[in-house]
């Protein structure tokens, strides 16, 4: 039987892996892997991992790794590249972890022009808590904390988190938005938000719109609608900010 | 080491300026911090004088940023620290759980002012209990409480090494009378004194070709089962009751033939100490023993010193409800002496305080 | 100009011997200290004297809780007391709007400028400091704080004051304060000055020392001073 390859800076003795059938976090971390791979940066590279299912990834790869509390990886990511700025870190999170408990320091982060690498899984719910609203909850959308589903009027609309770091961020910034179901363009987009950092040029934020079907509840069919018909026309894919041209591969 | 001080000689400053020297001192990389009276000026100090010897400053959005950005530093292999107080404090105890749970080599200052909420800026002893056994853990730190500039300027220092030695997150625990109060002190160099600093060392970042050299670290907070976390924590018991015995510091004054102890920590050790010399001018044989380290605290010394001395009353004095009281019982369990307060929470306490109770008590 | 006390006595005041005196410096380098003495000095050869706290953010350690005694002594005080600090709540930078309209005061005005690293700047907050010619600023010098401890961070630290027109050499230790400690303080203090080519008004002294301080081998004033800023709060 044929296998697809592993990315080489994964970390064999941790896998398989420990995520759902059907989640995106595989193949964002896959797409990670072999950007690093390819970029060759295994052996400087620093995860940060977030509570959440974010955290399942802990020694998910061949590099030096820490997991910290919830929203606050990018501090401390933040704090290791202000040490020991040769080292890559890249700050690997989720929605809640990202846009709703570690909003201040995401914000912040951006706004110093951090040169750390902040990756967002965005599934549009808790997951690892048991499917609660997340910020990036669609209006109408069921979860347990909004059973009735998501009403706006009361709880407001999903956060559009590149959006609002784009807005914030010095031009040399990389933001942008991928997601699970184009996998060259997630891979391009991770490549581009770490040669950023690479090169200096400051904070690079990549949001990637991935599934969650365990608490969505939905069969691979469904999970994939869901994805590409209603996540993918409320959250526009795309860099909007890049310094290295766009579309350039 | 860079020398910081040169000469050793005797300056006139404010504890704040005391920890921001003795911090560069020590070698300190960078400091991470948030404002929050009363200890601003260890950050305006340490942001005035650290760009000289190339140290850093970062001033994060809040005190858990300031927490966590100094676990990333350490992480990293860098001697950094922070400093707060009050509500402060209550935000940095999440990094502080972090640096307990992963065994960071974290410093923190606190200054205490007063509370609950946002109290008052200006002092307290209020803090004892978040400082040492603050968060959801079990107190695995080291609190060095201070009595004087002096007392900072060591404990500052030493908490460098403290922290990078036994790995437990270390606070030096002062409060805002100390922080803003002027007195002498002398400054000196580490090596000057003969201590050695511990050259700090990363725990990520470590070289080599991974895969080939060495597996990568991983490090983690988070345990699947009761198991796992029960045996981490128990293991941190061991490790903590084994470096107990070489961290604890206290202070006896006056014991021997004492008829009343009084207990007090931090800067109302002062105000104890006049209080024994003029109880004795009035001919009562009063005694003091001060915990230098509330955490671990000297509680076989104190009870070793009472069932010598066997006095017949222990005064507790604290800016405080009785945090510091609480520490205090834990420890002499089953002792029979009857114990006095004189709790002043957010107030400073003065010799003539502690005399007139003693008085009223004996 | 003239003033009526109580008791009938009559103090004829020129406007031109107006003295008006800003005392800044470093923190921690005995502004409030110098200032307090100047004032009581002022005050104590019949002048009218109004003492001005311009310090905007320390809760003790300002003229505050000196308040009542310094009016006791006749000095007209412009600045928070503490029992105005009451019910405040947090004393953060707080600026009571009458010193801004301090130089408008008849009589000498002494002005105590506090905290932070903006030197004469912070008297941008003072209306009329433009019109005052009589106005000279001083700036508080201890040789034995850290960031004034040398001859080169002496001038650094003046220079980045801003407007100085005089030092008042002020090196003491506290309680462990010696004669050789002032003096060698001083002195190098009084090397520094000369290099930036300002003079120094005075050199304090604590008044324990008045009568063993060799005085004579100065060629500037010595001014002997009480300590009246709280050493300790025990």
């Amino acid at each position: 039987m044929l296998l697809p390859a592993m990315p080489k800076s994964w970390y064999l003795p941790t896998k398989p892996h420990k995520f759902c059938p059907g989640c995106g976090h595989g193949i964002v971390l896959k797409a990670l892997g072999e950007a690093v791979d390819e970029l060759n940066i295994q052996d400087k590279t620093i995860f940060g991992f977030d509570i959440g299912c974010s955290l399942l990834a802990w020694d998910f790869f061949g590099c030096d790794s820490v997991q910290t509390h919830h929203g606050r990886t990018t501090p401390v990511m933040v704090g290791i590249k202000r040490s020991r700025p040769e080292l890559i870190c890249v700050g690997y999170m989720g929605d809640g972890g990202g846009y709703s408990i570690g909003s201040q320091h995401l914000l912040n982060a951006a706004v110093r022009d951090e040169n750390i690498t902040l990756v967002l899984v965005n599934n549009t719910n808790y997951g690892m808590t048991g499917g609660q609203m997340a910020p990036t909850t669609l209006p109408g959308q069921k979860t347990e904390t909004s059973p009735f589903g998501r009403d706006p009027e009361t709880t407001g609309y999903p956060t559009k988190g590149p959006e609002f770091i784009a807005a914030i961020t010095s031009d040399s910034a990389y933001v942008a938005r991928a997601t699970v179901s184009k996998y060259k363009q997630l891979k391009r987009y991770t490549k581009n938000a770490l040669r950023n950092q690479m090169e200096n040029k400051g904070f690079s934020f990549l949001e990637v719109l991935s599934t969650c079907p365990t608490n969505w509840k939905t069969n691979a069919q469904q999970t994939w609608n869901f994805l590409e018909e209603e996540m993918e026309s409320t959250f526009r894919l795309g860099e909007l900010k890049t310094p290295f041209g766009k579309g350039v591969k | 080491m860079e020398k910081i001080i040169g000469e050793t000689k005797k300056a006139f400053i404010t504890g704040n300026e005391a920890v921001a020297w003795a911090a560069l001192a020590a070698g300190a990389d960078s400091m991470f911090g948030y404002p929050i009276t009363p200890q601003n000026e260890v950050m305006h100090y340490w942001t005035r004088i650290s760009p000289q010897y190339s140290r850093s400053f970062l001033q994060t959005e809040d005190e858990i940023s300031a927490g966590f950005t100094v676990c990333g530093a350490v992480q990293s292999g860098k001697k950094s620290f922070t400093a707060t107080a009050g509500p402060g404090n209550v935000l940095m105890q999440e990094p502080f759980g972090m640096a307990e749970a992963m065994r960071l080599p974290l410093v923190a200052i606190i200054q205490q002012r007063g509370g609950p909420s946002s109290g008052t800026v200006i002092y307290s002893q209020q803090e004892v209990t978040l400082t040492a056994y603050g968060g959801n853990g079990e107190g695995h730190r080291i609190v060095y409480s201070t009595s004087t500039h002096q007392e900072i300027y060591d404990y500052t220092i030493k908490a460098f090494n403290t922290a990078w030695k036994y790995r437990f997150p270390v606070f030096v625990l002062g409060d805002g009378y100390q922080a803003k109060m002027r007195e002498p002190l002398e400054m000196y160099d580490p090596e000057d004194k003969g201590i050695e600093m511990i050259t700090p060392y990363p725990l990520i970042g470590l070289g080599g070709k991974i895969g080939v050299d060495r597996e990568p670290a991983h490090f983690c907070n988070i345990y699947s089962m009761e198991e796992e976390l029960y045996d981490v924590v128990m293991q941190f018991e061991q490790d903590y009751e084994a470096m107990s015995r070489d961290v604890i510091e206290y202070r006896e004054f006056f014991c021997e033939d004492a008829d009343i102890i009084i207990l007090a920590h931090g800067v109302v050790s002062r105000a104890a100490e006049d209080a024994v010399l003029i109880l004795r001018d009035m001919g009562i044989k009063a005694g003091f023993f001060r915990p230098i380290t509330l955490r671990p605290f000297p509680g076989q010394q104190l009870r070793d010193m009472l069932s010598q001395v066997k006095p017949q009353k222990i005064l507790v004095a604290e800016s405080a409800m009785g945090q510091f009281a609480k520490l205090v019982k834990n420890e002499i369990y089953g002792e029979n002496i009857p114990l006095e307060t004189l709790f002043k929470p957010g107030m400073g306490i003065i010799d003539h305080d502690i005399v007139e109770k003693v008085r009223s008590i004996f | 100009m003239y003033y009526v006390y109580p008791g009938g006595v009559c103090i004829v005041a020129d406007r031109e011997e107006r003295i008006v005196e800003a005392y800044i410096g470093e923190y921690a380098s005995g502004k409030s200290e110098l200032a307090i003495n100047r004032a009581l000095d002022l005050k104590d050869q019949g002048r009218l004297v109004t003492l001005v706290d311009l310090d905007t953010v320390e809760p003790f350690y300002t003229l505050r809780p000196l308040k009542k005694y310094l009016e006791s002594r006749g000095l007209k005080i412009i600045g928070f007391g503490t029992e105005d600090a009451f019910g405040l709540g947090e004393t953060g930078a707080m600026l009571n709007p009458k010193a801004k309209w301090a130089l408008r005061n008849e009589g000498d005005i002494i002005l105590d400028i506090g905290y932070g690293v903006y030197g004469a700047r912070t008297l941008n907050l003072v209306e009329g400091v433009d019109e005052t010619p009589e106005l000279k600023v001083i700036a508080v010098i201890n040789y034995s704080r850290p960031m004034t401890s040398s001859r080169d961070r002496i001038k650094m630290h003046i220079t980045e004051l801003g407007r100085v027109d005089a030092v008042a050499a002020n090196t003491h230790l506290g309680n462990d304060t010696s004669i050789d400690i002032i003096i060698a303080g001083n002195r190098e203090i009084m090397a520094a000055t000369e290099e930036l080519g300002l003079p120094v008004e005075y050199m304090a002294v604590i008044e324990e020392f008045k009568d063993v301080f060799p005085a004579e081998g100065f060629d500037i004033p010595v001014k002997y001073i009480k300590r009246y800023m709280p050493g300790a709060m025990w």
